[in-house]
């Protein structure tokens, strides 16, 4: 078992909450397995995990029994014995679905976790990773193992902004290679008056791609429990599975240089 | 005119010590000192002093405050010790002492001591409210900002807020301020500080002389420093300087929020409104909260975000959580995101919006809570 091909895993990770980790996680395994892959929807949000409740799925089984199945027999483990399916037309991926109780959930130690997305590696292409906002124990193994991590923001107000930046730079300084980071903005034409360049600037990176603001299709999608990239006719969607298939395109991209110099604008001043 | 003072202190050394100190601090007049309690309950009057500093190391000194109060009803006592204590100190307040000081201390310390604990005493009767959120982005932290400003405003007394989201603070953004210290060196010193020197680990609120912040971390990294028992007992100390403390949280259950939410005279659990699962979250998280025996009156309710904002739909939002809901507050988006852009509270700016109301009148709720003893 511990030899042969391993899948990749796609972290989405964010250090604000609502910023569309789970909407995004779901799509971009949604998208995954439309272009034929075995995809995998590992929901780490344990506590208060919406992978479930945004596909409309009961599951039966939960991390929290591979968790203790892993622990028990991690010979015999095999994590697909834990996974609820998603169907939708030519969309079908696996799920591993967050805790149906708290506690069980405040119990799960990171290297059951690990245990877990191991196991899932040698059995799907990919494995999404939904997580919390936090740099917790369980998300730093998660971008560990991870392949890319897809660093979330939004730019709503300052706070957000300031955490952004700290998250970027506590990134940084886990030591990945730049190429395994990247910076995707959400919900790029929201209110706000804050200018994208500016935040560039102070991240010190470009985004690497940028998803529109659409409330009602966001809505839509978890009201009727189908992904957005389903019905593939909003500039969300059609943003989104640009996303994926610059993931999975093999050419070669384009890398921007990076941004540098001094923060011209009065939000230069929270940061100095 | 300087501050008459007497000092009463049994150890001959630190006697001559602190008469040292007090004789050198600009401001203080060093009227009589004594070694016995006794001789300063009979002799001291003459002096008509405006503090005295008073050795409760000696136990049956503690047993006198009250007589002291009484006899000296123009001063302020001050309990000297040479260890912080809690339950102690909060002995020694109902007896009628107004202030606690780690002995030897300093001119900068016996100065501060004054201005603090001068005017209304030591805070007794004192509340701690946990704001807990299943999920981020609940309106958590501008509610805290906001009603700490509501509550400094209409009760005039000390307020405190302590900044425990330890990865993600966002209380100095709020307010723009740049700390000195935060809630790492706060724990990190707890055992070496009192009251006193406690209070200057918060940053004052320019234009809100009563309210001051402890704020977060200045890297997510550090929140690993933070000790959970330090934080415990540093909550606790925070209640002898402010009657209410007000502390923001990570969301989530973990260990600081739990620690936090067992610790407080009274925890809100917050959740915004916005089309997704935050009912579903709330009520497990309600779930969990139900442990305590005493939930119904320890565990309150806040909905943020809520359109429309009237009786109705609270009620309506009540039936689907089948819990009582404390506040309801209006969608401000604009207001309180801008106000917060510029270091100002919306209560501040405009107190007749729909949402500043509901926070004032969140205030008054918790201005008439039952008070702790800490
Ligand atoms: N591009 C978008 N346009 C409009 N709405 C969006 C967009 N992306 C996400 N949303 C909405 O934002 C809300 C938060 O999204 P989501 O639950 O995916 O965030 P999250 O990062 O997983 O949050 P949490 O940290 O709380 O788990 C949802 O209501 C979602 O529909
Ligand atoms: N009553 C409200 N109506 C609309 N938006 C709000 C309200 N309260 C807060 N917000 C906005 O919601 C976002 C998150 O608020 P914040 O207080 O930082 O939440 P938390 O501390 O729970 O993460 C901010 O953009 C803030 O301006
Ligand atoms: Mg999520
Ligand atoms: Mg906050």
């Amino acid at each position: 078992m511990e030899e042969g091909r391993r899948g990749s895993i796609i972290d989405v990770f964010s250090t604000a909450s609502a910023v569309g980790k789970t909407l995004i996680g779901i799509n971009m395994a949604a998208e995954l397995s439309s272009q034929g892959y075995d995809v995998c929807l590992a929901d780490v949000d344990l506590q208060f995990g919406d992978i479930c409740n945004y596909l409309h799925l009961m599951p039966e089984r939960t991390i929290a029994d591979a968790a203790r199945a892993v622990k028990e027999a991690p010979e015999s483990f095999d994590a697909r014995e834990f996974l609820d399916v998603y169907r939708c037309d030519d969309i079908s991926f696996s799920v591993l679905a967050a805790p149906i109780r708290l506690d069980e959930a405040y119990n799960i130690e990171a290297t059951s976790v690990q245990n877990i997305l191991q196991n899932l590696q040698f059995n799907f292409d990919f494995v999404v990773v939904d997580t919390t906002s936090a740099f917790s124990e369980i998300n730093l193994m998660v971008m560990d193992m991870s392949t890319i991590i897809t660093f979330l923001g939004i730019v709503d107000f300052i706070p957000t902004i300031k955490n952004m930046k700290i998250g970027c730079d506590t990134i940084r300084g886990l030591g990945y290679e730049d190429s395994k980071i990247r910076l995707v903005l959400n919900r790029s034409n929201s209110q706000t008056k804050i200018e994208l360049g500016d935040v560039e600037k102070l991240l010190g990176d470009h985004f690497y791609h940028v998803l529109p603001n659409d409330f009602e299709a966001a809505r839509d999608s978890i009201m009727t429990g189908v992904p957005l990239v389903h019905t593939r006719n909003t500039a969300l969607a059609g943003a989104m599975r640009e996303l994926v298939a610059r993931y999975t395109n093999q050419a070669v991209e384009q890398v921007p240089e990076k941004r540098g110099g001094g923060v011209s604008s009065w939000l230069g001043r929270f940061f100095n | 005119m300087d501050y008459q003072v007497i000092l009463i202190e049994n150890n001959r050394v630190m006697l001559e010590r602190l008469s040292t100190v007090i004789q050198r601090t600009k401001g203080f007049s060093l009227v009589a000192r004594y070694q016995r309690a006794g001789d300063a309950l009979g002799q001291g009057a003459v002096f008509k002093p405006h503090i005295i500093l008073l050795d409760i190391d000696v136990g049956e000194n503690r047993g006198l405050i009250h007589e002291f109060a009484e006899a000296f009803q123009n001063a302020a006592i001050l309990c000297i010790s040479n260890h912080w204590d809690s339950d102690g100190a909060s002995e020694v307040v109902k007896a009628g002492a107004k202030g606690y000081l780690i002995k030897p201390f300093s001119s900068e310390e016996l100065v501060d001591a004054v201005g603090t604990f001068g005017k209304s005493g030591m805070a007794f009767g004192s509340k701690s409210l946990a704001f807990f959120s299943p999920k981020g982005k609940s309106g958590k932290t501008t509610l805290i900002a906001n009603l700490a400003l509501s509550l400094a405003q209409k009760s005039g007394e000390p307020v405190g807020i302590i900044d425990a989201d330890l990865q993600f603070g966002d209380m100095a953004v709020f307010f723009n301020l740049t700390p000195k210290s935060t809630i790492v060196e706060a724990t990190r010193d707890i055992k070496f500080l009192s009251p006193i020197t406690l209070n200057s680990y918060f940053v004052p609120v320019p234009e809100m002389e009563n309210l001051r912040v402890l704020c977060g971390t200045r890297k997510p990294e550090y929140a690993e420093l933070v000790n959970i028992q330090s934080f415990e007992e540093m909550v606790r100390m925070a209640l002898s300087l402010y009657r209410y403390v007000l502390i923001d949280l990570p969301p989530g259950f973990n260990p600081i929020s739990v620690a936090a939410a067992e610790l407080a005279t009274k925890t809100y659990m917050i959740a915004m409104m916005s089309g997704g699962f935050e009912l579903v979250h709330m009520r497990r998280a309600i779930e969990i909260f139900k442990a305590w025996p005493d939930f119904k009156t320890r565990l309150g309710t806040i909905l943020t975000r809520v359109s429309p904002c009237n009786s109705a739909e609270r009620k309506r939002l009540e039936s689907i959580l089948e819990y009582p809901i404390s506040a309801i507050l209006p969608n401000e988006y604009i207001l309180v995101s801008a106000a917060a852009n510029k270091g100002r509270m919306a209560v501040d700016i405009q107190p007749n919006t729909e949402l500043s109301i509901n926070i004032n009148k969140l205030s008054d709720d918790i201005i008439g809570l039952q008070g702790m003893r800490w």
